[in-house]
């Protein structure tokens, strides 16, 4: 084999890139001891803790605009929810990338998400507290997660990531929870007022601990650009994810990768 | 990962049934560890539906008997579990340390267990941060808050908070007393594990500014208020265990390899010996 007839995979090694044929060797090498159960044991037991820590980022962050359709608002809700919920698929996305080239971290992260909050709303909010599951569905953000882990395989760059991604995850997560949203904006007349279904639903079913004075939506005045506020809400919301989505390559980086072989010296 | 049909040949020590990586070998851990840290919290789920409505009022004597006693019950076995759990690691350890040779199978098993061990953090955390705080944001939101012993908590913070430390220090002192190549106390405190740990004691001390935040800023339950927020900034730091993840598949590749050459050693002998 001589140099030229050598084709490039991208991956380093070193200081030199590994040829194809050197990649393949090294897939195809059998070892003692390593087979599929360490990659099987591992995707199945880090969904507890990715899908975990996903949820809390985003329902700590931005869980009111993610619980309720009453609260899910042209303002606010695009604005946090999908900045809040990248972060961890950002610091998954670089840890899947950097271990494996597995573009896979973010909609990894969506799934394992989905997961978490499907059985927890299923359980306790409509299992013991009976509510409907159309007023407390959980969001999606698997499309979101396939398209940019899509950019980051495209681009194989963070930084084109976080500019592309960022504004693609944010139209994707808002699309496609606004598809399911959709149905409950349709207006109706309440007790001589005109709202939309899902205000209906809030007063409907009473929640004591949040009044109606707690409910942020629509606060501020940028309502009053009629019929634009959506959209400067969702560009806001992408500028959001952008600088969510490198809060999430800290994580991966410092917290996540950087330990390995890392000690804290004792005297 | 590629298979390995090689690894099961001759490589048994002999004691065991199974090889370390078969499922009912080293992989065993997994399945029973699993089982005891997911009954407490079925238990725990059960008590809940049946008990909830208890729970409204904390001068009602319902209230004591059946949220208050298990408040009390859990803080016992949390310090019961920490004490029998720990103690066991550390006598076994102590007497795993004394054995000159550590076999390559038996290296093998041990980054399983360990990897066992890492599995139990991470579903702990998903208990800490999934699964209660999912009940807790339906109790609040929608009911009442009118002390810290509300029964979410009774589950969350007193229980499952207490048990992500028990369970990260435990992590921490298998891979400390059995894997000593990796993470000896001689080398020092590794990062991963001070990450692991820290998240869930932070976590649990977070309870207080929680509480206060309550009492002085938002009686109500808005989720997204700033007081909440440390509730996540501390949970990153539970990232470390993607750290022992990545470092243990590292030794694996080097205790394979290792395990290649003295093969090839024993080979080369043997064509030696026939010529």
């Amino acid at each position: 084999m001589t140099v030229t007839t050598e084709r490039h995979t991208g991956l380093l090694v070193g200081e030199r890139t590994m040829s194809t044929e050197e990649l393949r060797a090294l897939l195809t090498q059998k070892y003692a001891f390593i087979d599929r159960k360490w990659d099987l044991v591992f995707w199945v037991t880090a969904t507890f803790v990715v899908g975990a820590a996903c949820f809390i980022t985003y329902i700590l962050f931005a869980g009111d605009w993610d619980f309720w359709t009453d609260w899910k608002d042209r303002l606010w809700w695009p604005t946090v929810f999908p900045a809040s919920a990248i972060i961890i698929a950002s610091a998954l996305q670089y840890i899947q990338w950097r271990a494996w080239r597995f573009p896979t971290g973010a909609t990894y992260t969506a799934v394992c998400a989905w997961l978490v909050v499907y059985i927890g709303r299923a359980l306790w909010w409509t299992g013991m507290h009976d509510y409907p599951f159309n007023f407390i569905w959980p969001q999606t953000l698997v499309l979101g997660g396939i398209l940019m882990d899509m950019v980051l395989l495209l681009t194989r760059s963070y930084i084109l990531t976080s500019l592309i991604g960022a504004l693609v995850w944010e139209l994707a997560v808002w699309g496609t929870n606004y598809i399911m949203l959709w149905p409950f904006l349709q207006p109706t007349e309440w007790m001589g007022h005109i709202m939309t279904l899902a205000d209906v639903q809030g007063n409907a079913f009473i929640r004591t601990a949040t009044p109606e004075y707690l409910r942020i939506v629509e606060v501020a005045s940028l309502r009053t650009f009629v019929g634009e506020t959506q959209y400067v809400s969702i560009l806001f919301g992408a500028t959001l994810c952008f600088l969510a989505y490198w809060v999430g390559q800290f994580i991966g980086r410092y917290l996540a990768v950087w330990p390995i072989g890392k000690f804290i010296k004792t005297p | 990962m590629s298979t390995a049909p090689v690894a099961r040949t001759g490589l048994r020590t002999g004691v065991r049934a199974y090889g370390p990586t078969d499922w009912l070998g080293g992989w065993r851990a997994l399945f029973i560890g699993s089982a005891l840290m997911t009954l407490p919290f079925v238990g725990l789920t059960i008590w809940s539906f049946m008990w909830w409505t208890a729970g409204f009022d904390k001068t009602h004597p319902d209230f004591t008997t059946y949220w208050y006693r298990l408040f009390q019950a859990e803080i016992v076995a949390v310090f019961a579990i920490a004490a029998v759990w720990w103690g066991w690691l550390i006598r076994s350890g102590r007497a795993l340390a004394k054995q000159a040779v550590v076999t390559t199978a038996e290296k093998v098993r041990r980054v399983a267990v360990f990897w066992a061990y890492i599995a139990l953090s991470s579903m702990i955390l998903y208990w800490m941060a999934g699964y209660w705080p999912n009940w807790d944001g339906a109790w609040h939101q929608t009911l009442v808050r009118d002390t810290a012993l509300t029964p979410p908590h009774i589950t969350m913070f007193y229980f499952t908070f207490p048990m992500g430390i028990v369970t990260s220090v435990a992590t921490y002192i298998y891979g400390a007393t059995r894997l000593p190549e990796l993470y000896s106390l001689r080398k020092g405190v590794h990062w991963a594990f001070f990450l692991l740990i820290i998240a869930s004691v932070l976590e649990t001390m977070q309870v207080a500014f929680n509480e206060f935040g309550h009492a002085w800023l938002v009686v109500e339950e808005i989720f997204a208020v700033p007081y909440h927020w440390p509730f996540v900034t501390y949970g990153w730091l539970a990232g470390g265990i993607f750290a022992l993840w990545g470092e243990t598949v590292l030794y694996l590749f080097r205790v394979a390899k290792e395990h290649a050459q003295l093969q090839g050693g024993e080979v080369a002998a043997q064509e030696r010996y026939a010529a």
